[in-house]
């Protein structure tokens, strides 16, 4: 444990550095409101990492071309060309979501608006296990690619990966650069499709409260998460802890804590001080490092936030909790067992303390190679439906300090 | 001119006629073709993948370490042996996957051993019944048996997830051990081979001369000297061909301990793919490795198995155990194994795919029928909600038929060119079988089969996502990968049979001028028509519910057990259990077919 918590920091250092470099400035993406509903569109320009330089224009290539000229289309115009490009053609399209086998039929209703016969088959790629980098890498391999577009997440490896190897290339819309203030051709940064919100979520059919982050940490406690290693964010999401402000957030909210609670975690802080020194911290990183590495040591690894969901939402889950993505309480159906109102968001109840969870954004990608580039960009250019959710029941409370990005 | 000249040929005309004579005899050609070919298939992904193991990738440690982003390193050989997390990355998941791999030889080798002794050797009631449904674990999916798993023993209480059919209905809770790690994987692999040792193990006591047992028992031998001195090693090279089968097989297995929860070499592999992409490779070679050692063990065993001949030809006086009143005891308690190994999955994904949420047995304990659903199967509208996802009914879904589709092209095109070739290189080998290229055919052709499939599925990752290949994510890819995979299948089988073919029946049509083609046609497949299919069924099968194999190679869509993989890693076990059901209903249909048609069936010693 010891020696994979100090792998994890000495990434911490580098990645949280790369990230909060980034995210100097709060963008209005960065932290969502509290009240933001969870997979909502980012309406404003997300803080992600700077992008290359702009090639110069006789070194673009055909798909980077296509898209600086669709960076001055209206909607409509690029509509037109779509239809014009894949009219009876398959899109093939990747991402980390369900999100773009649902949003796809909406996008082919509204081309067929414009024109009845507009047909589009197509076929929507979700890796698991982070191997959607590997699919991404293959598929540029190749002159003409499968993929047409791509919804991705995780910043760092999309960066690294993905933007600075010339595989994937960024596609900003007229309309979303106007409505945001900024110009697509200046523009150093991706197209944030939609945010996600994991938040922490608990079962309620017991007596038990979980009012302080510190809570999922105590002894005895797992939480359900998704495995670190499959879904790299929530790795994000422990080296952006061990930055000062929301190192400041959990020392403030050890500080709520009775003595007796603080009284288990001490040691594990006092132990860290060291290491928290070694790696450049502040005085209240081993506050963080000791969040993390309990939370490392003791949640419950699952396949997907769809899972956790439903285990939590079973009332046979008394007293159970997880970290996962807020907008899956619509795949429950209610029956006698299974109900959301067996789980609470914890960060909605009166008196929270600390972080009530993290968020993170999808951003929409064309492949350097896309066979069908028009259509990509006209998809991304048009307003994402949002499906309705359930109404959450919440206190009146703000969720301070809940939410922040772990792109 | 001088008519008593002798004609002296020059070196270049002697071998060219060497060369010549050589080539005249078809299994030569044969075994140069495929040596050649196979050396290519087998070697390339090796290569591909030990280059991997030194090139620096972006965005990973590698470029990290050496603070580049392309380039050449040692630096993942280093940092996966020398760094801090060179116990969790490499020798605790060593261990786990040796620990596996081993139970998972006695599991199977123990319960599928004295089924078959039971089935073979004693009179016990319902054999025939027994027989077949014992082999359905090794039908399914592999992983499907460690889905019902987790449904019958997690509980909130012990494993902090929803209860499972025990904890909800009895309120029993299995300990943690019993629900994860080590002991489910195990068991769930064991079970899942077990069948093969019963394939294999059955198949020598069918076979087996009871006049030395009976020579024993007139003798007053005592009935455990006569099992661990006369039965026993008679079966010994079924159980060590069983071992050499089922280690390489565990040990390449990633679904199984992934459900579980128990690191190995595979998961730790997938895991660390992404960040660790270098050093990820490495720990396919050190599967690999595995492989050519298991490889190696199994020429030894072919080499010593003359101290095996025991073995000779049947008796027909086989004298069946008699078990008295056990027989019908024996009898139920293996009903009741294989009903909860064989059955019960079955009934379980059936009934998984009217649950309105996944897992949400309370129409078992309400009686209530609106806590049942048809939504996962006559869905015919893109939805979001309730669970969906955007997915139709498995009836409306255009994506699980064509992905079933898909299976069947890629499964009936493997078993094809593995079946053809497999047959060919045994032909090829039994004829030449003193040749020391012929024996590296032989072996080159088997060498995929011991390696796990994980680690060949990531060296064809590898070597497909190149520039110059490219056939990551398309079906022939997954063609190129089961052939290569499930050619021991048949070459096997045909070897063996070859072996038994006396040389005299081809010399003779040889002597007649017949040539080759009709030769095969006419001679030797019509005689050795049973295993040459065993050699092309069995690849078909394996090759319908592949997943560590394929599931590196293509997108989720592709075929029907990337998909079920997806929906069991979304939690959307109605689908998964769908596709289940789906596959054993094709699997079983196929074996039909060919038992009725050919008399062939996995029971029997299917390619054993």
């Amino acid at each position: 444990m010891k020696k994979a918590l100090a792998l994890l920091l000495a990434f911490a250092m580098i990645f949280a550095l790369a990230a909060c470099g980034q995210q100097a400035a709060p963008a209005p993406t960065a932290a969502p409101a509290a009240d933001t509903p969870a997979d909502a569109p980012a309406d404003a320009p997300a803080d992600e990492p700077a992008a290359e330089p702009a090639p110069v224009e006789e070194n673009l290539t055909e798909v980077q071309k296509i898209i600086k000229e669709a960076e001055g289309m209206t909607m409509e115009e690029l509509a037109k060309k779509a239809i014009e490009e894949s009219n009876g053609q398959t899109l093939y399209g990747v991402g980390n979501s369900s999100r773009g086998k649902s949003a796809l039929p909406l996008f082919i209703e509204y081309l067929q608006t414009i024109d009845p016969s507009y047909n589009l088959e197509f076929d929507w790629q979700q890796p698991k296990n982070n191997k959607i980098f590997d699919q991404l890498t293959a598929n540029s391999t190749k002159a003409t690619g499968t993929f047409a577009v791509t919804l991705i997440q995780d910043g760092n490896q999309i960066e690294s990966k993905m933007v600075q190897t010339g595989i994937l290339d960024t596609f900003i819309p007229k309309e979303w650069a106007e409505a945001n203030g900024v110009d697509a051709a200046t523009y150093e940064g991706y197209l944030p499709l939609q945010t996600l919100n994991k938040v922490f979520m608990f079962n309620c059919t017991g007596d038990k409260v979980f009012d302080n982050v510190w809570d999922y940490v105590a002894e005895g406690e797992h939480g359900q998460f998704m495995d670190i290693d499959s879904e790299i964010v929530g790795k994000n999401f422990l080296y952006m802890l061990t930055a000062p402000q929301y190192a400041g957030w959990l020392k403030e909210a050890f500080d709520k804590l009775p003595a007796e609670e603080q009284a288990y975690f001490q040691p594990t802080i006092d132990e860290l001080k060291g290491d928290a020194e070694d790696l450049g911290l502040d005085e209240n990183g081993a506050y963080a490092l000791a969040w993390i590495k309990l939370w490392v040591g003791s949640y419950n690894a699952v396949t997907d936030d769809g899972p956790i969901c439903k285990n939590l939402t079973d009332k046979s889950a008394t007293d159970q909790f997880g970290l996962l993505v807020y907008s899956k309480l619509r795949s429950i159906e209610e029956t006698d067992s299974s109900s959301v109102n067996n789980v609470k968001v914890a960060a909605y109840e009166d008196g929270y303390e600390g972080i009530g969870g993290y968020g993170y954004c999808h951003y929409m990608f064309v492949p350097d190679n896309s066979p069908l580039p028009w259509t990509a960009c006209a998809w991304a250019a048009t307003p994402p439906t949002r499906p309705s959710r359930p109404a959450p029941r919440r206190s009146t409370a703000t969720l301070r300090a809940a939410l922040w990005t772990a792109n | 001119m001088n008519s008593s000249a002798t004609l002296v040929a020059s070196p270049a005309t002697i071998a060219w006629n060497k060369v010549k004579t050589f080539f005249s005899k078809p299994y030569n050609v044969i075994l140069v073709l495929l040596g050649i070919v196979l050396t290519v298939t087998t070697v390339a992904p090796i290569v591909a993948i030990v280059e991997d193991t030194f090139k620096i990738h972006a965005g990973t440690i590698d470029a990290h370490l050496t603070k580049q982003t392309t380039g050449w390193t040692v630096v993942n050989y280093i940092d996966l042996f020398t760094s801090k997390l060179a116990k969790s990355n490499l020798w605790k998941p060593l261990w786990n996957t040796v620990l596996l791999s081993v139970g998972t030889c006695v599991v199977s080798i123990l319960y599928g051993g004295i089924f078959a002794f039971l089935i073979t050797r004693t009179n016990l009631a319902w054999r025939q019944y027994l027989s077949s449904i014992f082999i359905f674990p090794y039908i399914m999916p592999q992983w499907t048996l460690a889905v019902v798993w987790q449904n019958l023993f997690y509980s909130t209480k012990i494993t902090g997830t929803s209860d499972g059919l025990l904890a909800s209905l009895f309120h029993i809770y299995m300990p943690k051990w019993f629900c994860q790690g080590l002991f489910p994987s195990l068991m769930v692999l064991g079970l899942h081979y077990a069948p093969f040792a019963y394939i294999l193990i059955g198949g020598i006591f069918r076979n087996m001369d009871a006049n030395l047992e009976e020579a024993a028992t007139i003798l007053d031998t005592p009935k455990h000297r006569i099992m661990f001195r006369i039965t026993l090693p008679m079966v010994k090279p079924a159980i060590l061909s069983t071992i050499l089968l089922v280690f390489g097989s565990a040990m390449g297995s990633y679904p199984v301990p992934h459900y579980m929860q128990l690191t190995t070499l595979s998961t730790k592999y997938v895991s660390m793919n992404s960040k660790y992409t270098g050093e990820a490779s490495i720990l396919a070679i050190i599967m690999m490795v595995f492989g050519i050692a298991i490889m190696l063990l199994n020429q030894l065993s072919l080499t010593s198995r003359k101290s095996y001949t025991t073995v000779t030809g049947k008796s027909g006086q086989i004298s069946k155990i008699n078990l008295g009143a056990a027989k019908y005891v024996l009898a139920i308690i293996l009903v009741i194994l294989t009903f909860f190994t064989s059955i019960f999955p079955i009934i379980s994904f059936a009934f998984e795919t009217f649950l309105p949420n996944p897992g949400d047995y309370s129409f078992l304990y309400t009686g209530n029928v609106n806590n049942l659903t048809t939504k996962w199967w006559l869905t015919s509208e893109n939805v979001t909600e309730q669970g969906m996802y955007g997915q139709k009914g498995i009836l409306y879904n255009a994506e699980i038929w064509k992905a079933f589709g898909g299976t069947l092209w890629v499964s009936v095109c493997c078993a094809l060119a593995a079946g053809t070739i497999g047959t060919l290189v045994g032909y090829a080998v039994a004829k030449q079988r003193r040749s020391k290229w012929a024996n590296y055919v032989n072996s080159v052709a088997f060498l995929p089969y011991l390696m796990p499939s994980i680690a060949v599925g990531a060296a064809l990752f590898v070597l497909f996502s190149s520039e110059s290949v490219r056939l990551y994510n398309t079906y022939t890819g997954l063609i190129v990968a089961g052939t290569i995979k499930y050619i021991p299948f048949a070459s096997r089988s045909s070897l063996n049979s070859m072996l038994q073919l006396s040389g005299e029946i081809e010399e003779a049509a040889i002597i007649q001028d017949i040539p080759w083609i009709k030769r095969m046609t006419r001679i030797i497949i019509p005689i050795q028509k049973s295993s040459i299919i065993s050699g092309y069924l069995l690849p078909f099968m394996t090759c319908l519910r592949e997943l560590s194999l394929f599931m590196l190679l293509c997108g989720q869509s592709r075929i029907l057990s990337t998909m079920l993989d997806y929906f069991d890693e979304m939690g959307l076990y109605a689908f998964s259990s769908g596709i289940n059901l789906l596959l054993i209903i094709t699997i079983l249909v196929f074996n039909t077919i060919v038992n009725k048609v050919t008399g062939a069936s996995l029971d029997k010693g299917i390619g054993g």
